[in-house]
């Protein structure tokens, strides 16, 4: 039976094998008009099939190159892809170290943390950081931030994008002495309008939108990263079956994944935090639950230690566990400027 | 109704086969046999579905019944050529001799715990909660692998977690550069991010494996799905049946894989909350899924000192509940 390996909608699909047609070399070697009307579905749904069915037979054709499957690359050439790949800094070159550069990109990084952490600053100073140009160090890129709490203030943006432009400023003029100072280009409105903002209302809305997100950076190319804050704010309340809402979440996750290999960009997603029993004690734990802690590549928990700030990386495939302080100050996310300035390692 | 269809869809092929029987003096060719074989192939299950009796009986009442009758005999026989050749005990063991060596898993303890390391021709299933090490495990056992036993390694990975920096850190030679470019070319990462590509994507391999006949120097020892429960929990629950059946599909697929061209294959699954008493995890994917792999290893990460402990869940030779305590190799340690 290899009809019910094709992606299509469960009433299709068992019409399809009532109706008889359970291999694919049965569905390909018929016209759409006489599936749609042996089936009893519309000739577009019949004309959809068979080119599922074309498609699925088509990449079973064999082929006579070295290469195990079409598509993969082997480790040495990843080597030296990911060391040329660019990364997202933060302003702060303690959280910078301890993420070996800065937020990568083809990665999804979930930060979370307690409220009035600072999740929402580190997400509207990534959305400005990403535009710096390549002169200066940065990508060059635009931003999409998906706000589902309503946390994202423009003013605040204006000032830490002002901030920027000042810092980079004083970095030419530095660096290029012998030139005029306000080699910049960039205006702080500028960098106001590079920022695609999307305001989400219910989980619906959410899934939605990631879908889309797909066409729609495909027309905006260079969308480098894609801020989300936060991802768990529709999902805590009012969700009754939690088993949907596991399905809905890893499905989304998936997407998340796909977006950031196929555009080569950062996906951010900011989380809340919610208590869990475990080993006879109350702890912090992110939302969402476990299913949901899988579904990230990088796992970055901000914490507060007596009156300062920390950030500790939880999970990543290269980096070790390590922890290191920021402030968030009127000009965005700073180093902190207590007197312990080392990168506390694990 | 399907059984006339069938029949009638058959005909005409049987016409022209009874052609040639009786051209060529009662000697049916082989390849007649075997485009009939092909073409015949996939409407097996639904012959094997309907009563015999009765369409031998349909078939008496037609005009043409010595005919159909004579379709009928010869499908019967070429459903019994393709029943698989019966194996005794001996021949398995020469098979595992010979075809299904053990490759070690790049950890000592580990291999000692397993009393060698991964089984080709098996499959292995590491189950872990969040940010224990399961993707570190399979990227060690991939180096290993390619390093050690000079096999090629298929990644699969469906969350972007794959590192070749991290993997150029665990291979040993990474000192002698063309040594290390060659153990780090024998690993091959591709991305899947829904179970449809990766059913896809097996089907591929098992066509080229098929037809390279994985058996000289370079051949695929192990295949990684890091991780398979992120593929399969968008499918699974909800009303029907469709995601678990594909569950288990996938997971006879990847059994039938791990067999027929000696490759070990491991999966990384989670855990998610058992409910009742807090605290406690079990794997996900439910019951169905417990049973399909040979070997199951559960893998937890006290973070106070970052002490791995791995233990095993399910084994077909080694006795369950025994652990080993491992540490993740950090970047400038010594290599064993």
């Amino acid at each position: 039976m290899e009809a019910w390996r094709l992606p299509l909608s469960s009433s299709i699909r068992g019409k399809l094998i009532s109706a008889g047609y359970t291999s694919l070399p049965s569905i390909s070697s018929v016209s759409s008009s006489d599936l749609a009307r042996d089936v009893n579905i519309t000739e577009e749904e019949a004309f959809e099939i068979l080119r599922l069915a074309k498609q699925s037979s088509g990449s079973s054709s064999c082929n006579g190159s070295r290469s195990l499957i079409n598509g993969a690359k082997n480790a040495w050439d990843m080597l030296h892809e990911e060391d040329s790949l660019p990364r997202i800094t933060t302003s702060c070159s303690d959280l910078d170290s301890i993420l070996g550069g800065g937020i990568s990109c083809r990665d999804v990084t979930e930060i979370g943390g307690v409220p009035g952490i600072g999740k929402t600053q580190i997400g509207i100073q990534l959305s400005v950081n990403v535009q710096i140009p390549r002169e200066c160090g940065g990508l060059g890129g635009k931003a999409i931030y998906i706000d589902t709490e309503g946390s994202f203030m423009v003013e605040r943006a204006l000032q830490i994008a002002e901030a920027c432009v000042e810092d980079m400023e004083e970095y030419t003029g530095y660096m290029h002495k012998h030139f005029q100072a306000n080699q910049v280009q960039m205006k702080p409105k500028d960098i106001l309008d590079n920022i695609f903002y999307f305001r989400v209302c219910s989980y619906t809305e959410q899934i939605a939108l990631v879908n889309h997100l797909d066409k729609f950076i495909s027309e905006n190319k260079d969308v480098k990263v894609v801020i989300v804050d936060s991802i768990t704010f529709h999902f805590r309340q009012d969700f009754d079956d939690l088993v949907q809402r596991t399905r809905v979440l890893s499905e989304m996750a998936l997407k998340f994944m796909k977006l950031a290999k196929k555009f080569s960009l950062a996906v951010v997603l900011l989380n809340q935090v919610t208590t869990k029993y475990t080993e006879g004690s109350f702890q912090l734990a992110l939302a969402l639950g476990d299913s949901w802690s899988h579904s990230c590549t990088n796992r970055v928990i901000l914490y507060w230690n007596g009156d300062e700030r920390y950030a500790y990386i939880d999970k990543s495939p290269s980096l070790p566990s390590a922890s290191a302080s920021y402030t968030v100050t009127s000009r965005g996310l700073r180093n902190s400027s207590s007197s312990s300035k080392r990168v506390k390692m694990m | 109704m399907a059984p006339l269809k069938h029949l009638e869809k058959e005909n005409p092929i049987i016409d022209a086969c009874f052609q040639d029987f009786c051209a060529s003096h009662g000697i049916l060719t082989s390849c007649v046999l075997h485009l009939l074989f092909l073409y015949l192939s996939n409407y097996f299950e639904d012959f094997l579905l309907h009563d015999l009796y009765e369409l031998t009986a349909f078939s008496q009442r037609q005009t043409n019944a010595d005919r159909l009758k004579e379709g009928i005999t010869l499908i019967l026989s070429l459903i019994e050529r393709q029943c698989r050749p019966l194996v005794n005990g001996l021949k398995l063991l020469e098979d595992l001799h010979r075809n299904k060596h053990t490759l070690s898993t790049g950890d000592k303890e580990t291999d000692s715990l397993l009393q060698g390391g991964f089984r080709e021709g098996q499959l292995t299933e590491l189950v872990g909660p969040s940010s224990s090490g399961k993707t570190q495990f399979c990227m060690q056992a991939a180096a290993s692998v390619a390093e050690n036993h000079l096999g090629r390694v298929l990644y699969l990975d469906t969350g972007n977690s794959f590192s070749a920096r991290r993997i150029a850190q665990f291979i040993c030679s990474s000192s002698d550069a063309t040594l290390g470019q060659k153990v780090m070319s024998r690993i091959l990462c591709h991305t899947v991010y829904d179970i449809y590509t990766l059913f896809d994507t097996l089907q591929d391999l098992e066509i080229t494996l098929r037809l390279q006949m994985n058996v000289n120097e370079s051949r695929l020892r192990l295949l990684v799905v890091d991780s398979i429960s992120s593929l399969i929990t968008p499918i699974l629950g909800g009303s029907g049946s469709q995601g678990r059946a594909l569950m288990v599909a996938i997971g006879y697929l990847l059994k039938k894989l791990a067999h027929e061209h000696s490759i070990a294959i491991l999966v990384t699954n989670h855990t998610v909350g058992a409910g009742g008493e807090g605290g406690k995890t079990k794997p996900a994917l439910g019951e169905t899924w417990k049973s399909i792999p040979h070997v199951r290893l559960s893998l937890s990460r006290d973070h106070k000192n970052s002490n791995c402990t791995i233990s095993i869940l399910k084994h077909t030779s080694l006795p369950s509940g025994q652990a080993a305590k491992t540490l993740t190799r950090k970047e400038n340690q010594q290599c064993p």
